[in-house]
């Protein structure tokens, strides 16, 4: 059965005990980190191991930066690459599956003016190759997973389909480097997302569900009983994360989600 | 670790979707068929209630104006890939035929508000904000009005069909005779596309395709209204009539569910069942087809006679249990239903409809012996049909005895009833 976890932000508690007893109580298994840059989550290492000791269930985190490994600019790039690495060896000592990290966020789109990227497919294809390479290598060696996201048209250009991490994937050969599908993401790019899921199941080591608007599941219109199939049918047996925006407070629109979900995982 | 059963059954339902239906094999049956969607909806909605509701909105947009469902609506980019197809129908010329799609002028077994009901049953939430059965439920009725008048072409309460591929058991033997007295000569140059994706001995041959043929544009050059005196091939069809009265019921269902009046619906179901006893043959335990012309009831035990097991007011229904579970059928050693008498001299075990054991018909038994309180039984043939779909790909068919799998394969009614025998609570008609 999947583990239905939800980020941290979402959750009051000035601990990540408190946030684990309420995400509990809202019918959660567990909890998705967030790591900040400039070595943050590094310095989260005493109290992530705390909690893990105290039995928090904390699988996946979810990189949370202002530039990233496809960034233009190339010492961003190398911090990026530098932040990833750390924070995968912060996972893999507290007992974690993986962290997750777009290819950009926010730094171009083609849909959008001017419209034509300053560097061309060629140096973009490398520069990805350049980072998810070294990094899934690290992620072996730590015995966790680098999760790539895939993004909608508006906020990334680089990785915007399933079917462009599993490229990628294939290309890196690596089993450290794996796809995150963001269901949110995917209704924006997916023909079909049963169909999506299916092309590229073997790659699939994480998902997070979002509804059609980022909104929390059921706030949308996600069909939720054909992601759970699809989701069994593919063997997807890790946890699902919801990342989303809320449509209200969290403790009256989170608790129903777990439930939702429920009725299809 | 391998996909379990349930998984593939998903993964090809997935596979076989087009974005508003599902096709019933990507090869052989490149088109929407009209009762495949219904059996498909039965198990789609296991694994999206929206997505089966949206297969039978799209089978009903193709409602005729006469009420009819036809039997294909076709995809226009794959019409050289399936024959006959929308250039041999021409429907768009016919009074009273969509102009939105294409279809064929034939309908097939009235099996659609029995899905409908179920659809809405596995998530009624979904149903209501999609205004589903306030939607279906004028169509459905539409339908069933066009089989009760125009369709009654014996005077006898049931509806007759006027080609077997209307049954959907093509070359059963129940048509042999009546085919006898069509001419095997149509106009139309026909090509066999399904034998690119099927093997010849596995299919209809060439002689019957004529007679088909031959029939169809017959039917199509009188505008299909079925106003013609002459036609030869008019033939009452126990499984047809036996799905015709549990769709009833099942509109008694939605009826009550819309705040209407079910009684109607009730009484309908009532004068069917008794209509089909006049089909009952002594001789074989089972059903007959009434031939309609020559008036002759028609003496070969079939799936087809069987069935209507079905219902759950029927008199016959021990000795139909007995017949089922008898040498003709279960009893013969079969792991799944034969579609003919296996105590017939002309029994042909691996083609099509005169032997082979198809899963629908399985699943449709199993429910039968259920509503007769059959549950070991039902059990018991429910697992080989799961355990056969599992072993063989989902098959279109398989040879009851050893249960070799036959036509094509990853057929959709195949993995969705696959699926809802995995799935259900219980056999009842409407659970």
């Amino acid at each position: 059965m999947n583990l239905i976890t939800v980020q941290e932000q979402h959750l009051p508690g000035d601990s990540l005990e408190k946030k684990f007893e309420v995400a509990l109580e809202w019918g959660f298994d567990g909890i998705e980190l967030r790591s900040k840059g400039d070595l943050h989550f590094a310095s989260r290492l005493p109290e992530l191991k705390r909690a893990r000791d105290n039995g928090v269930v904390m699988p996946t985190t979810c990189v949370e930066m202002s530039h990233f490994i496809g960034a233009f600019d190339p010492d961003l790039r190398a911090d990026a690459v530098a932040q990833l690495s750390s924070q995968l060896s912060v996972m893999a000592e507290i007992g974690g599956v993986g962290v997750m990290t777009p290819g950009s966020y926010g730094m171009f789109s083609k849909r959008l003016p001017p419209f034509e990227p300053p560097r061309s497919p060629e140096e973009d294809h490398r520069v990805l190759v350049d980072a998810l390479g070294p990094l899934a290598e690290h992620a072996v060696s730590e015995g966790v997973e680098l999760f790539l996201e895939p993004l909608n048209r508006y906020e990334d250009y680089l990785v915007n389909r399933l079917s462009d991490a599993a490229d990628l994937i294939r290309e890196i050969g690596s089993n450290g480097l794996r796809i995150v599908a963001d269901t949110y993401h995917m209704n924006i790019e997916e023909t079909d997302l049963a169909s999506a899921f299916q092309d590229v199941a073997p790659f699939i080591g994480h998902v997070q569900a979002s509804d059609s608007n980022r909104l929390e599941p059921g706030a949308g219109h996600i069909d939720w009983a054909l992601f759970g199939a699809t989701l069994q049918a593919i063997g997807y047996e890790r946890s699902v994360a919801i990342e989303s925006r809320l449509s209200g407070p969290a403790a009256s629109v989170l608790p129903p989600v777990p439930q939702l979900l429920r009725r299809y995982l | 670790m391998a996909p379990s059963v349930a998984a593939r059954a998903i993964s090809v339902l997935e596979a076989n979707w087009t974005g508003s239906h599902t096709l019933p094999a990507t090869g052989l049956y490149p088109h929407q068929w009209s009762w495949d969607s219904a059996f498909i909806a039965i198990g789609l909605r296991r694994v999206s209630p929206r997505r089966a509701g949206q297969e039978l909105d799209a089978l009903l947009a193709g409602q005729w104006a006469d009420g009819r469902i036809p039997q294909i609506i076709f995809d226009p980019h794959r019409d050289q890939d399936y024959s006959p197809g929308s250039q041999f129908w021409q429907s768009r010329t016919m009074p009273g035929s969509p102009d939105v799609v294409d279809t064929a002028g034939l309908v097939q077994p009235p099996n659609h508000a029995w899905a409908v009901w179920k659809v809405h049953a596995a998530d009624p939430a979904e149903s209501t904000r999609r205004s589903f059965l306030e939607r279906t439920y004028p169509q459905l009725l539409a339908w069933h009005e066009y089989l009760r008048t125009r369709r009654d072409r014996g005077g006898r309460g049931l509806a007759s069909i006027v080609h077997p591929w209307e049954s959907g058991t093509d070359n059963s033997p129940l048509w042999d005779d009546a085919l006898a007295r069509v001419p095997g000569t149509p106009q139309h140059v026909f090509e066999r596309p399904d034998l690119l994706h099927a093997n010849a001995s596995e299919r209809p041959s060439d002689r019957e395709y004529g007679r088909y043929f031959w029939l169809a544009e017959r039917y199509r050059d009188h505008n299909c209204d079925d106003q013609d005196t002459e036609y030869p091939f008019l033939l009452e069809d126990p499984l047809f009539n036996s799905l015709y009265a549990i769709s009833e019921l099942a509109l008694a269902r939605i009826a009550s569910e819309l705040g209407r009046d079910p009684e109607p619906h009730v009484r309908r179901a009532s004068e069917l069942t008794v209509a089909l006893g006049e089909l009952f043959v002594e001789s074989i335990g089972s059903y007959g087809a009434r031939d309609v012309t020559s008036g002759q009831v028609v003496a070969k035990a079939t799936i087809n006679g069987v069935l209507p097991l079905l219902l759950p007011d029927l008199p016959t229904a021990e000795t139909l249990i007995a017949t089922l579970l008898g040498p003709r059928f279960l009893g013969s050693g079969a792991q799944l239903v034969p579609s003919y008498d296996a105590t017939a001299a002309d029994l042909e075990p691996e083609l099509y409809w005169r032997g082979p054991a198809w899963f629908n018909m399985a699943w449709l038994a199993a429910t039968a012996l259920g509503v007769h309180g059959r549950q070991d039984a039902a059990n018991e043939l429910g697992q080989n049909l799961v355990r056969l779909a599992d072993v063989n790909d989902f098959p279109e068919y398989v040879e009851p005895w050893i249960g070799s799998p036959h036509g094509t394969r990853r057929f959709s009614w195949t993995a969705a009833l696959t699926l809802e025998t995995l799935r259900h609570d219980g056999w009842g008609l409407f659970e």
